[in-house]
């Protein structure tokens, strides 16, 4: 049986002595039932704590949390039923594999047969029936991932809790684990919540990613919108690789016509499109795989510092007159050196403006929209 | 053109490396020897009839006998049975006791935060640093207004007051090794404090309270200031006071104080052959390799 989550106005600070650290700061947050949501943010973003207190191992010291209309917040941790995996993966090291996994059903009184067909099914979905009679220092560090999942395969849980699971597993067992992790989500059906600070794994694995920062909600919605419709510029810049470039402007109107304009570009505003007035300074963001060597409606020019190759297309981080950092992903740059001028463009439709305050005002479609006029 | 002066031929690596292993079988030997040729001669010494050993004019170090007659004379004319008997009696209830108040306190320093707990920890280490023998006459105080004096009791609570500061010190640092994540995971699936101690958090820490029970049993064993101080009554006397005792009359010669000596060195003995492994993997954790 799986559930909804519902965190209301959840806060929690850390007293350490006479200092205040406030981890999570007001998180309002609806969690659908059966779905994968991800956590993601950089370290010290409160995501961690807030998965803490959805396992019951960290007190509110505000707010509330409901599984479905149940509220869970002062309820401890045995009784919540959830299951975690933690980031150290937290095998006994003195029980086998299969006491490993069948350890939450011992506790509740599981009878010892259908414990083993039990163990045994969640070993043969997770390809670990060999390794079942061994002890866990036995094991690769992928295979006690999977135990780890396993003992919370097990149990039927409302709430599947993930944190970090893969920090410290190699790039390859980390998309295979990630392919796992998503298989048990369809078969358990049950709610997942995963933290992660790797934004790759938040956006293919979940239905919602909700990003933190500094124990605030950034934006939480599904991968695609995040990636598309960044409510800020720290939600444009954390998601994405490499990072959104972003380019200071300047509101100008010339005649009738208002414009943003940067260094060595000057992008046309709809009329009335922007609530800002004339000399405000804006930001403008552009993702590096959306600017093209010679070609775009707005055009640049960079100087470049590194070249990486990276297959058929390569990533060229560079600067422009101005000092401002940018980086350009597009296939037939591999012949750049450094201190090579290039000239690079972007079309209007895949820009985000930001405000002074960071967050997005405007986005490409309704730069396009309008009817602005192109001077250069 | 002069050369550049030559700089004095260095040993090749191979050299220098076989020059280091020789060093460390030399320390090695040098060590075992001044660890083995007591041992030897109290063995010697007390399988042998004192007879045999000074027969000749000297003292004969190879065994011509073996008998069992020093340790006939210490059974019929001393109280050795029943001084031995107090021994493990004593160190058993204080080997106990003292690690247990260490398992306890090492989890609860690591596991619990309370006003006072960094104080509380360098109150315990502190007094470790006092001889037994400060401790002693406060303890011989308390116990005689108490009634306690010529008790197991007494003298066990004695024992432990020396134990027991490195004992939980010893924990403290073992514990902190121990990831809270397995305890929380144990929390997460259903299990209580006690269950979670009883199924997670001793099992892991084995090694450590091993150490800590050998420990706290040395102590124990080899005390004589605190069995001195509590037992005045020659019945309550611990195996090392008795032996200083009677090792003073004219009828124990050599001969008795080595198979005396003997017997004191066999429980040591067992449980260091049994134990060994846990008391490495213990110290290595708490920084004492």
């Amino acid at each position: 049986m799986s559930t909804s989550i519902h965190l209301e106005d959840l806060r929690k600070e850390f007293r350490t002595l006479g200092s205040t650290h406030v981890a999570v700061d007001g998180l309002t947050l609806d969690i659908p039932d059966g779905s994968f949501t991800t956590f993601v943010g950089p370290s010290g973003c409160g995501k961690t704590t807030t998965l803490r207190m959805l396992a019951g191992l960290e007190t509110p010291t505000s707010g509330r949390i409901l599984f479905g209309d149940r509220d869970v917040t002062d309820l401890p941790p045995q009784r919540r039923n959830a299951a975690m995996v933690f980031q150290s993966i937290a095998l006994y090291p003195h029980m086998t594999v299969r006491e490993n996994i069948g350890y939450g059903l011992k506790i509740r009184g599981v009878s010892k047969g259908e414990r083993d067909a039990r163990i045994e099914e969640a070993a043969e979905t997770l390809q670990i029936t060999e390794q079942l009679e061994k002890m866990p220092a036995e094991l690769s560090g992928g295979q006690q991932q999977r135990v780890a999942l396993g003992g919370a395969f097990v149990q039927d849980p409302d709430v599947l809790l993930l944190d970090e699971p893969m920090s410290d597993l190699d790039a390859k067992l980390k998309s295979e684990l990630r392919v796992e992790i998503q298989r048990l989500h369809q078969e358990l059906e049950t709610t997942v919540v995963y933290v992660t600070h790797d934004q790759t794994e938040a956006m293919t694995m979940s239905d919602q990613v909700v990003l933190l920062r500094e124990g605030e909600l950034a934006q939480a919605d599904p991968p695609r919108r995040l990636f598309d419709r960044p409510r800020s510029e720290y939600v444009a810049r954390f998601i994405g690789t490499p990072s959104t470039n972003v380019l200071p402007c300047r509101v100008d109107r010339d005649g009738s016509t208002a414009a943003l304009v940067g260094h060595g570009f000057r992008v046309p505003l709809p009329a009335d499109a922007l609530p800002a007035a004339v000399g405000d300074e804006v930001r403008i963001g552009i993702r590096p795989q959306f600017l093209s060597p010679d070609a775009g409606e707005h055009r640049f020019e960079l100087t470049v510092e590194v070249v990486e190759p990276i297959g058929i297309e390569s990533v060229v981080h560079g600067r422009t007159d101005d000092g401002t950092r940018v980086d350009v992903v597009a296939a037939g740059l591999d012949s750049l050196r450094p201190g090579d001028r290039i000239v690079v463009g972007f079309d209007r439709e895949h820009a985000f403006v930001f405000g002074a305050g960071g967050e997005s005002v405007l986005f490409g479609e309704e730069l396009v929209d309008g009817r602005g006029r192109s001077i250069r | 053109m002069a050369t550049a002066p030559r700089r004095a031929p260095r040993l090749s690596y191979r050299a220098q490396k076989r020059l280091k292993r020789a060093a460390l079988y030399l320390t090695a030997l040098v060590v075992s020897v001044f660890v083995t040729v007591p041992v030897y001669l109290m063995v010697v010494i007390a399988i042998q009839s004192p007879a045999a050993t000074f027969s000749g004019g000297r003292v004969n170090l190879v065994p011509a006998e073996v008998t069992l007659r020093n340790f006939r004379v210490l059974l019929e004319t001393t109280s050795t049975v029943r001084y031995f008997a107090n021994s493990l009696v004593v160190t058993a209830s204080s080997t106990v006791l003292s690690t247990a108040i260490a398992v306890a306190a090492g989890y609860g320093l690591t596991r619990f935060e309370f006003r006072g707990k960094r104080l509380a920890a360098r109150a315990v280490l502190f007094s470790y640093m006092f001889s037994p023998i400060v401790l002693a006459i406060p303890l011989y105080v308390i116990f005689f207004a108490l009634g306690l004096l010529n008790s197991y009791f007494a003298l066990t609570l004695a024992l432990t007051a020396i134990s027991a500061p490195f004992t939980i010190w010893l924990m403290w640092q073992y514990f902190q090794t121990v990831p809270i994540a397995l305890e929380e995971s144990a929390w997460v699936r259903g299990a209580g404090r006690w269950r979670t101690l009883r199924d997670v958090v001793l099992p892991v820490a084995r090694p450590g309270y091993i150490s800590a029970a050998i420990f706290a049993f040395a102590v124990a064993w080899n005390d004589f200031t605190m069995a001195r101080v509590v037992m005045s009554r020659d019945e309550m006397y611990t195996i090392t006071v008795g032996a200083s005792l009677f090792l003073d009359r004219v009828t124990i010669g050599w001969g008795e104080t080595m198979a005396v000596s003997l017997l004191i060195a066999v429980p040591p003995f067992l449980i260091a052959l049994f134990l060994q492994q846990y008391l490495l993997q213990g110290f290595s954790v708490g920084g004492l390799e």
